[in-house]
């Protein structure tokens, strides 16, 4: 299929009187990454949550890989999807959260075949071959059997990734993936990220890491206050952003 | 830099002792709790002398307690204590998990009428309840399961032969446990962070496998401990069916004595059992938490061997 990966028109989002979203609007191409800025409050993670069918939207229209997310549209009515439905929308994005949110409950290796084995129905010996492929590239083989609790942040967040991504995805989704990391491992993370975006994986990142965004970054979107302001390539955003308060967010940060 | 002087534990004994300030190894002299000699003295002195008195009053029959303490009459009463005993857990357990997955269900109905069953099951005693189900013949002589209102009944049977004294008191422990399982479980299972049903839910899984691998696993942790508490209470409990004529061992003690007029002994038999069986499954309830904490084991060390009580430090 040809067409933008993701595309997001006027999504609007509501919690209760509180406009979260006020009308986002994105285009996010096949192997694209864009990394989505601005302060915290700004609706940033909100959106990328929207994405999945994390939360509901409230208003405007949200398409991935073609699709509506959470809706079928007939004639001109949406019918909101059943939970199977949004459950099977979901197997093709991945989502890395910023508190990495393993199952502390399972090994390294555990959590990554989980998803696999018992959603996408796969023979297990193949699964936990494939993952250990994972681990391995995320640079943890030797902790293929440790659990949460025995891991850095920064190796629960890579451990996190190779779970992701286990299930295949098309497109992925990174809530903040450092922000919950002591400074000395937030490199190790975006290490893995950098290889996969030059792979060719299709990501959506919400970040604080401006270097990160400037080097691998093929659009950087500002938001603030529930809209994406300003949106362009990162050399020029970040050199020369035409927004008011984009200006002065990037002068705080650089 | 090296520390100044070496702290040796108080067994390393004197080295250098009386050298002065400028010795290089000090010993530490803890502080003597003279107090807590004094108290355990007269504690233990107490203890002794109400052993021996009990052990030597001859009102305690110890020769009769000996002579029931493995007759049959007793070890068949231990044996419906333990049966009832599991059996009633498993209702309240699997009754519980159902009633707590139906408490934090969206839909209000189900959700309303889960609240209305432990309104009424926690707000009744449970000897009444024992009594009203033993009775339930009375109500309801004929029970048939099929269609209500309408349609055909795939099972008919009269309440009488139906509800036997035993199946009185499984209903009865067990309806009853399943209210107070199912607060024990909602907590368990609210005890574990959004951030894990949000992390299944982002890998594709639906509600009920998220709850079957990712939740309700995590909340055992949580769930284990005051559910051990709870069967221990249970056994005891169960005593409480000697109202309804089941032989289990209260029971079994009390139609002894009625007729020898030993109650004493017969009462000590029966407390005998129970502290065993509560002795070994505290033991049981520890083995099984340390196995559940085997993810965390590294966050937090411990002696894989101490029961669960004596794990503080």
């Amino acid at each position: 299929m040809t067409g933008p990966m993701v595309r997001a028109d006027g999504v609007r989002k509501r919690f209760g009187a509180h406009e979260v979203l006020c009308g986002v609007d994105l285009t996010v191409d096949r192997s694209e990454v864009v990394c989505i800025i601005g302060p915290s409050g700004s609706g940033k993670s909100t959106f990328l949550r929207c994405i999945n069918h994390l939360e509901k939207i409230s208003g405007g229209q949200l398409y991935v890989d073609g699709h509506l997310v959470g809706y079928r549209r007939r004639g001109n009515k949406l019918y909101e999807m059943r939970e199977r439905e949004v459950a099977a929308q979901r197997i093709d994005i991945g989502m890395v959260f910023q508190q990495f949110n393993l199952f502390p409950h399972m090994t390294a290796l555990g959590n990554v075949i989980e998803a696999p084995i018992r959603v996408r129905k796969e023979p297990r010996q193949e699964v936990i071959r494939r993952s250990k492929e994972l681990i391995d590239r995320v640079g943890l083989s030797s902790r293929m059997d440790a659990y949460p609790a025995q891991l850095s942040g920064g190796q629960q967040q890579r451990v996190a990734i190779a779970r992701a991504l286990a299930m295949r995805p098309k497109l992925m989704l990174f809530d903040e993936p450092t922000s919950a990391l002591d400074p000395e491992l937030v490199g190790e993370v975006l290490d893995v990220m950098r290889d996969l975006a030059a792979e060719g994986m299709t990501m959506v990142v919400v970040t604080h890491e401006m270097g990160f965004a400037q080097e691998v970054a093929s659009k950087v979107a500002f938001m603030d206050e529930g809209q994406i302001l300003e949106m362009g390539p990162p050399r020029e955003l970040f050199r020369d952003p035409q927004h008011e308060r984009s200006r002065t967010f990037l002068s705080r940060v650089l | 830099m090296e520390e100044k002087h070496t702290v040796l534990p108080a067994s390393a004994g004197r080295t250098s002792g009386e050298d002065g300030p400028d010795s290089e190894d000090l010993v530490v002299v803890p502080i003597r709790h003279y107090g807590r000699w004094i108290a355990s003295a007269i504690v233990l002195l107490f203890l002794a002398s109400l052993v021996h008195s009990i052990a030597n009053n001859p009102n305690f029959l110890w020769p009769v307690f000996f002579e029931y303490l493995f007759s049959e009459v007793m070890i068949d009463g231990l044996e419906l204590t333990v049966l009832l005993t599991v059996v009633a857990m498993i209702v309240g357990i699997s009754g519980g998990i159902v009633l707590a997955v139906a408490r934090l269900s969206a839909n209000p109905v189900v959700s309303g009428l889960t609240a209305g069953y432990l309104w009424f099951f926690r707000g009744t005693p449970i000897l009444v309840q024992l009594i009203f189900w033993y009775n339930l013949a009375a109500l309801f002589p004929v029970i048939s399961i099929g269609i209500p209102f309408t349609g055909p009944t795939f099972f008919e049977g009269s309440a009488n032969d139906l509800i036997t004294p035993f199946t009185a008191a499984v209903l009865g422990l067990g309806l009853n446990e399943a209210a107070y399982m199912a607060e024990i479980v909602r907590a368990g299972i609210l005890s574990v962070g959004t951030g894990q049903d949000e992390a299944a839910r982002a890998l594709g899984m639906r509600r009920l496998l998220a709850m079957r691998r990712i939740i309700l696993p995590q909340a055992l942790r949580v769930i284990i401990p005051p559910t051990g508490n709870e069967t221990i209470g249970m056994l005891k409990m169960t005593s409480l069916v000697s109202v309804i004529a089941l032989s289990e061992l209260l029971y079994s003690a009390q139609t002894v004595y009625s007729r020898t007029f030993e109650t004493i002994p017969l009462l000590m038999v029966a407390c005998f059992w129970y502290l065993v069986l509560t002795s070994g499954l505290t033991f049981a309830q520890s083995v099984i938490e340390r196995r559940l904490g085997r993810s965390t084991a590294a966050a937090s060390a411990r002696p894989n061997w101490l029961p669960g009580w004596r794990r503080q430090k």
